[in-house]
């Protein structure tokens, strides 16, 4: 699954610890979902979202392989 | 989403990782004193001694929280709990083997309670710790 955290963040400006503070997680965890290393759950996924202000399917996209 | 208490794993507060950390010398100096004050000491209860030790440092170790302990760590802990008794498994087949190629017989005394839990503790410590690693490296 890839996604454009990296550049929802930004646009806003903000660093992966100012995104991971916001969400609660560490900001490896921040990396490693950036890097498509590590797939969110529906909740921290649902959390990125509204910190962005833009729906689910806007910053995660389903691969062929997924 | 609640969670089944009856399922919740209690994590120890990061500090205890020192308190493990004194686990891995102990039984050393520990067999070396016994090995002095009593010459006569079977080397088998001095292995027995260390893997008993060592699997104590290494269970204290595997459950002690990280820093941030968030959904990934989680993740990791549960797939290095999964992937730790799959190595035993084989590790333990392996060592059966051998032990028949040289012995013909399949049990031994060495497999003791002692060292499954030390190699199950040391497998599921080595899984985690390899995943925090792939999770650290090529930093964005």
């Amino acid at each position: 699954m890839k996604n454009s955290i990296k550049v929802e963040r930004a646009k806003k400006n903000m660093t992966q610890q100012d995104l991971a503070e916001l969400v609660q997680v560490s900001r490896q965890t921040i990396n490693s979902i950036e890097a498509g290393k590590y797939v969110p759950s529906t909740v921290l996924a649902l959390k990125i979202a509204r910190i962005f202000g833009v729906a689910l399917e806007e910053i995660f996209e389903l691969e062929n392989e997924d | 989403m609640k969670k089944n208490s009856i399922l919740n794993v209690p994590l120890l507060p990061p500090g205890w990782k020192k308190l493990a950390m004194v686990f891995f010398p102990l039984p050393v100096l520990l067999v070396i004193g016994l090995a002095v004050v009593y010459p006569d000491t079977n080397p088998d209860d001095a292995a027995q001694i260390i893997y008993g030790f060592w699997a104590i440092g290494f269970g204290i170790l595997n459950l002690t929280r990280e820093k941030v302990e968030d959904e990934m760590i989680r993740e990791f802990r549960q797939q290095a709990f999964q992937t730790g008794f799959f190595w035993l498994i084989w590790g333990l087949g392996a060592l059966m083997l051998i032990n028949y190629i040289r012995y013909q017989t399949i049990a031994s005394e060495m497999f003791t309670a002692y060292l499954v839990l030390f190699l199950l503790n040391g497998y599921i410590y080595a899984a985690f710790q390899y995943q925090k690693y792939l999770a650290s490296k090529e930093d964005n």
